[in-house]
């Protein structure tokens, strides 16, 4: 057992100064300006709660929420499953896995604002290595809008799976090849040593994979601004997209209202996160 | 046999699946996409290699981004050594709550904060600097590194850490001797982490280089206009991605290793 030390906290001081600075000032800040009317910042009025009350009153709010929402839950159903998969895949090639976790994790290091380009590149109808395959089949993803989803989130999908792969793997790695053998002796089916051996065993990884996952596809961005502005019409409209028009805007008592809703939303999931896996050890 | 042989098949399917893109962008790289003095659009070369390296705002962005993202690497583990130790080591007051605050500025999102983080760090004088980004990126960075660095010291035994105070070391030589040659591949995993997600991070790149110190996404935001050259584009890319490479090139027999999470 780890001695109770509260020394301790002095080696903590530089990381607490650093996200003071970075994370817990800004945080202050932008839910202070939520309550205000912003012209410049020298000319702030207070507005008290009206902004929120405009956008959780709105339709286009709850729209986008629900997008997101949809969002979220239809790249963690497809990325997780598969991401585990592949890594119950890799397992089986021993030292040789290295090449499949290296080839998983390189959509990982590519700047994000190129990940939407290369795609796009990809399936353009003129130039593309898929565009002239795809036109022929009726793929049309500037206008039809289950397309552009089906492009957004298999775009998603490949910039992290690698991530889910490489947590998976870590997690599957870990689990003491004896206990396997045992289960194949007493003749248990695939199935059942993944359900009863290995699934425990990376249930934890699996938590952090849900909770990265769940945060950055609920806020997406980048690929979804950039593929298709939130169109077509409306179809593809996620809470980030209006954050972002806002600022872009200058409305901002507005967007650091919307802001703090987001952070709201986010700090309940982390909190169901941190309840859910507690659990076990109590 | 037969099940080998799908497992082989799948295994190819996901290679295809993420290598086309790849493969897009580097046969673009190639290729002449705009009609150029001597050059017919379509012929292949490296002239689009030639005329990003000719440009001089281009090599700067590629200084710019390399000098932000190794400040940002040494300063998460500089900082996040101390901590992930007393974490790994020490049981305190708040210790749970400090890993749950680590993960709630994780998770934050980066949208969220980009307003008053501009504001905040103009008065500091750290816009358009790489510093200020090298300091903002700890918001992600920072949590990432902690966890993977206390992962790897939870797996050195105790009695090193003790050993080496009865030998005589004093705190500082300790850190050094001992217990970062003892988890060098944790050091290597979370700069990994921390480079990748600091290389690739577009939003406080952005918001804090307004006039100068553009890092390279942002130049190949730039490159975009009225007739853009798509092949210079792809070629700025794929040599984006020259440090990421050799990045996991470097860890990828660790790279699996950093999360023996305890949930």
């Amino acid at each position: 057992m780890r001695p109770y030390d509260n020394r301790a906290w002095f080696l903590l001081l530089p990381a607490l100064l650093l996200m003071g600075v970075v994370g817990a000032l800004p945080m202050l800040a932008v839910i202070n300006y939520g309550f205000h009317d912003i012209f410049t910042l020298g000319d702030l009025h207070w507005v008290g709660l009206e902004w929120f009350e405009d956008i959780l009153r709105s339709d286009r709010f709850l729209a986008s929420l629900g997008r997101s929402l949809l969002f979220s839950g239809l790249a963690l159903a497809i990325q997780v499953p598969l991401g585990i998969g592949v890594a119950l895949l890799l397992l089986r090639y021993g030292r040789r896995a290295v090449w499949g976790l290296m080839l998983c994790a390189l959509p990982l290091v590519v700047p994000w604002n190129m990940i939407p380009m290369l795609w796009l590149g990809l399936i353009d109808p003129r130039s593309g290595l898929l565009g002239p395959g795809l036109a022929a089949i009726g793929f049309d993803w500037k206008f039809t809008a289950w397309h552009t989803w089906a492009l957004i989130l298999t775009v998603d999908t490949w910039h992290w799976l690698g991530l889910v792969v490489v947590l998976a793997y870590a997690g599957l790695s870990a689990v003491p090849p004896a206990f396997l053998q045992a289960a194949r002796i007493d003749g248990a089916s695939a199935w059942a040593i993944f359900r009863h051996i290995q699934l425990p065993r990376i249930a934890g990884a699996l938590a952090i994979v849900f909770l990265l996952r769940f945060v950055d596809s609920f806020m997406i961005y980048t690929e979804a601004f950039t593929i298709n502005a939130g169109g077509p019409g409306d179809a593809t409209r996620f809470l980030s997209i209006e954050l972002g028009e806002e600022i872009k805007g200058f409305s901002y008592g507005q967007a650091a209202a919307r802001a703090t809703l987001y952070f709201l939303i986010v700090l309940a999931v982390v909190w169901a996160f941190v309840i859910a896996t507690r659990r076990p050890e109590a | 046999m037969t099940l080998a042989m799908i497992r082989a098949l799948a295994l190819l399917a996901l290679a295809a699946f993420i290598l086309l893109p790849f493969a897009q962008a580097v046969i673009l790289s190639f290729t002449a996409t705009l009609p150029r003095e001597g050059l017919a659009e379509g012929s292949l070369g490296l002239m689009n290699y030639q005329a990003v390296l000719a440009a001089p705002e281009l090599r700067a962005a590629m200084v710019n981004s390399a000098v932000y993202v190794v400040l940002n690497v040494a300063l998460c583990i500089a900082v996040g050594l101390p901590a992930a130790y007393a974490l790994a080591r020490f049981r305190f007051v708040g210790d749970r709550h400090f890993l749950l605050a680590m993960l709630v500025f994780r998770v934050t999102p980066p949208v969220v904060l980009s307003l008053p983080i501009f504001i905040l760090f103009s008065h500091l004088g750290l816009v358009n600097s790489p510093v200020g980004i090298a300091l903002v990126h700890c918001l992600f960075n920072l949590p990432v590194a902690i966890w993977i660095l206390e992962s790897f010291i939870r797996a050195v035994p105790p009695e090193l850490d003790e050993t080496a105070f009865l030998d005589g070391h004093s705190g500082p030589a300790f850190f050094f001797r001992h217990l970062i040659p003892a988890i060098a591949p944790g050091i290597g995993v979370a700069a990994f982490f921390c480079f990748v997600f600091s290389w690739v991070e577009v939003v406080f790149a952005r918001i804090l280089t307004v006039t100068a110190g553009k890092p390279i996404t942002m130049a190949i935001t730039a490159m975009f206009g009225f007739q853009t050259d798509i092949g210079m584009v792809m070629a700025m890319t794929c040599l984006s991605l020259v440090p990421g490479v050799a990045m996991i090139w470097l860890v990828r027999n660790h790279i699996a290793r950093g999360f023996t999470l305890r949930a």
